[in-house]
């Protein structure tokens, strides 16, 4: 039939706003351009604000991942003035980070993930009634589930940080607080609480029974050898999943990145997933750079940004975050430009970011066999994330036990906090840097690239897709009042649009006008 | 009937939504059920199609379906050069839905500094304001005479984030009729009427003048290291935060999030002073009467604070 539409998607539950164009030809996505609408100026902000404004306005950047900025503006002006956090302040900075993941990983999947499992486009699913009572928005018994816990776990950081979302309690160095061992226990019971609740009601079986799974195969046996296994929350997850056919859509390049993760203190009981780093030190998730097969060292210097396609002044090829000014240049839709967002490449290539990323890096044997089987689906996305917590739990549990409540948790650096750093850890939705340059007390630069700066990338200088536009290619759009199928897509991605469209540099002068209208 | 809210996500972050996920006792889903009001739309968690938000959306601006409540989070985003085309929506300037909803609304509430004062991006080319303050100036997006249906000027909410119980408790107010007697910044006086200083487990460090000059102390963090607590209303150390805590309590100077200046343009963590004494003091102090009192304080001070020894 040959039927070519263009359909221009407002998506929410994104963390932000967000403007999707598609092509779509008899009903099949060919073409897809992403486009973040909201400027916010963070780096103009920064620029010759004091030496550790970055750990106060940083945070800013995002609500649900603000721990996870206030880490990487800490571990850059650490490596700026050369301090060493004490082992301890390394485990209590691990576990708010982890803490404020679990958070998110929940609060994403059941309020904002599997809304979209309550569509009427699948009125038709045996599960859909189920699916109703369990993600309606604000009634669900999912949704009310999760609010109440993540509430809950979020204390680890009210104790540890004094607030979430927005603290500083990260400085260089360590970390502000002194917890004592009454602290340390409450956190303890607070997240074995936490624990409780998740193998209860999330999993339906102890964490060590979950690690078990190891493959596909592993994860049909599993959900048959006992009934709360496929009804509890990430069994239905699972299944519901599967029966709308998110295993089979969302495949994007197959390429991931990972910046590493959670610094293992000396000492340390916890195991790391995966090799070291080049100057020996160990993260509990390893730094590398998979292309489907295999996993390669990471190497940061080749991290680019293209802005071909982004609304600024054009240079050949990429440049690295740590380099040069870029001008913002809006021009409408000359030459093509969509999108506030740069294009960020590593080696030259797209590539994803996030918990699946995480896992392929660290070659956790699920989430090797469900892409080797199938790709990075939608359902692998997103299943990565719902079971990110059992991962995070056991060494979690163990760091709090490790801390002595009678250490040190802050030590002076020897050094000036002047020179250039960087700060390259992984928020909930992965790989986050933060390059920052500082003179005479001042800083004089401040480079954010987002996860989903990654994720959400326009097109490069060589034409090629960022991540998310590859995924929506092919999948079916359905109604365009109702493209449901090109939400779960881009949401498997745990868009955060607030994190990506923080840039902007210069002076904007121009009107423009994002890809038509409705 | 239930009572309508529809929340609008402008200029901001996120944080305050996620702060008021962490509401406490009843959680905020509760006690919405409780003062019997509906979420018509919250951009995180709603899952309307996109045509029935916009027909949501008409049958409001139309005045077909009531709006009681209407909460904005963000700072109203005028740039470039006042045209709004920063923050869009369907290809238009978000400020102008915002201009007309508001239009509708019985109460309006700015949910967070950004939100009521221009916060983060006031000062910057995206033309950040707040409905109806920039900063300390009165005025904002709105401008100085607008009220809502119900007569109240704009109701702010300050805080980055705001409190979760705040907002709960001032929908809780509202919904049931009682009083809401509001400051000049009109900021709600049950949480904006004391200072974050009152309350901090560090007061009497602060009393004795123990005052810290590196991190990771239990002394007071207000001659120093930037502590804005003596100077900023807000309801931190009154209701703690994720019912632990508070920045102060561990450390952290208070930043003044509460303040409508924020961020304010000099350093974080570094106090401006007059020959080692805070340039900005605590309301209403005169510096002659404080000096006196500073000295005689910390001749007073105990062998057990100035030994640090408390278990805080």
């Amino acid at each position: 039939m040959n039927e070519r539409k263009i359909v221009n998607v407002p998506v929410n539950r994104v963390e932000g706003d967000l403007q999707v164009r598609v092509e779509t030809e008899d009903g099949v996505v060919r073409e897809a351009w992403s486009s973040g609408t909201m400027y916010r100026g963070f780096e103009r902000i920064l620029a010759g604000r004091g030496a550790l404004d970055g750990l106060v306005i940083t945070p800013r950047v995002c609500g649900i991942c603000s721990t996870a900025h206030l880490m990487a503006a800490a571990a850059a002006l650490d490596g700026i003035c050369g301090a060493r956090p004490p082992a301890d302040a390394v485990r209590a900075r691990n576990l708010c980070l982890m803490t404020e993941q679990i958070q998110s990983d929940l609060r994403h999947t059941f309020l904002m993930f599997t809304a979209d499992f309550c569509n009427a486009a699948y009125r038709s699913s045996s599960l859909y009634g189920e699916a109703l009572e369990r993600y309606e928005p604000f009634k669900g018994s999912a949704v009310r589930e999760t609010v109440e816990e993540t509430k809950k776990v979020l204390e680890i950081l009210g104790i540890l940080g004094g607030q979430w979302p927005h603290s500083s309690y990260m400085v260089p160095g360590g970390i502000t607080g002194t917890p004592r061992t009454a602290d340390l226990l409450q956190c303890m019971t607070t997240l074995t609480h936490f624990r409780r609740w998740y193998e209860n009601r999330v999993l339906g079986c102890s964490l060590e029974r979950w690690a078990e799974v190891a493959s596909l195969g592993d994860l049909e046996n599993w959900l048959e050898e006992r009934e709360s296994h496929g009804e509890r929350e990430l069994g239905f997850f699972v299944r519901f999943a599967r029966d709308i056919g998110l295993d089979r859509t969302g495949v994007a390049h197959d390429r991931f990145l990972c910046y590493g993760s959670l610094p293992l203190p000396e000492g340390t009981a916890v195991s790391p997933l995966g090799p070291a780093f080049p100057d020996g030190s160990r993260s509990l998730v390893p730094a590398g750079f998979s292309r489907g097969a295999g996993v390669e060292p990471f190497d940061e210097a080749k991290i680019a940004e293209h802005v071909a396609y982004s609304w600024f002044e054009d240079y050949e090829g990429g440049l690295h975050p740590s380099r040069g000014e870029t001008l913002p240049y809006a021009c409408g839709q000359e030459g093509g430009k969509y999108s506030w967002a740069k294009a960020p490449r590593y080696d030259g290539l797209p590539a994803e970011t996030g918990p699946l990323a995480e896992w392929v890096v660290a070659g956790i044997p699920l989430f090797v066999d469900l892409v080797a089987k199938g790709g990075a689906t939608v359902f692998a996305r997103q299943l990565a994330r719902l079971a990110r917590p059992a991962v995070w739990i056991p060494a979690m549990e163990t760091w709090l036990r490790e801390i002595t409540g009678e250490g040190t948790f802050y030590e002076p650096a020897k050094g000036d906090l002047e020179g250039n750093g960087a700060g390259l850890v992984h928020g909930a939705r992965g790989a986050l840097g933060h390059w920052v340059g500082i003179r005479n007390g001042k800083i004089e630069h401040y480079q954010i690239v987002t996860p989903t700066t990654w994720n959400a990338s326009p097109r490069d200088g060589n034409d090629v897709r960022g991540p998310w536009e590859e995924a929506l290619v092919g999948v079916e759009a359905g109604d365009a009042d109702n493209p449901v199928r090109l939400g779960h897509v881009i949401r498997s991605f745990d868009a955060c649009m607030v994190c990506t469209v923080h840039t902007v540099r210069g002076r904007l002068a121009q009107r423009f006008s994002p890809g038509g209208g409705t | 009937m239930p009572k309508t809210l529809y929340w609008l996500h402008c200029g901001g972050c996120g944080g305050d939504s996620m702060s008021l996920l962490n509401a406490e006792s009843p959680d905020i889903l509760e006690l919405l059920e409780m003062l019997d009001i509906q979420i018509l739309n919250h951009p995180s968690l709603s899952n309307d199609t996109s045509r029935e938000h916009k027909e949501l959306i008409g049958a409001i601006l139309e005045g077909e379906r009531p709006l009681d409540f209407l909460c904005v989070e963000g700072s109203i985003i005028r740039g470039p050069g006042g045209t709004g085309m920063y923050d869009t929506l369907d290809g238009k300037p978000r400020k102008d839905l915002v201009a007309r909803m508001v239009q509708k609304a019985r109460w309006v509430l700015a949910v967070g500094t950004c939100a009521g004062f221009g916060g983060i991006g006031s000062d910057g080319e995206v033309e950040a304001t707040g409905l109806q303050f920039h900063k300390r100036e009165r005025g904002g997006f709105l401008g100085e005479a607008f009220s809502s249906g119900s007569g109240l000027p704009v109701i702010n909410l300050a805080g980055c984030p705001c409190h979760g119980n705040v907002v709960a408790s001032t929908l809780t107010a509202l919904a049931s009729g009682s009083p809401l007697p509001l400051n000049e910044y009109q900021m709600p006086l049950d949480w904006y009427g004391m200072l974050v200083h009152q309350g901090c487990t560090r007061n009497e460090y602060h009393e004795y003048q123990i005052e810290e000059h590196n991190f990771g102390e239990k002394g007071c963090l207000f001659f120093h290291l930037g502590c804005q607590g003596p100077l900023a209303y807000g309801p931190c150390n009154k209701v703690l935060w994720n019912r632990r805590s508070s920045k102060t309590r561990v450390g952290v100077p208070c930043f003044g999030c509460t303040r409508p200046d924020f961020p304010q343009p000099h350093p974080f963590f570094a106090t401006r002073n007059i020959e080692g004494i805070p340039l900005e003091l605590p309301d209403g102090v005169d510096r002659a009467h404080y000096l006196a009192y500073k000295g005689m304080a910390a001749a007073a001070a105990p062998e057990r604070l100035k030994k640090r020894k408390t278990w805080l």
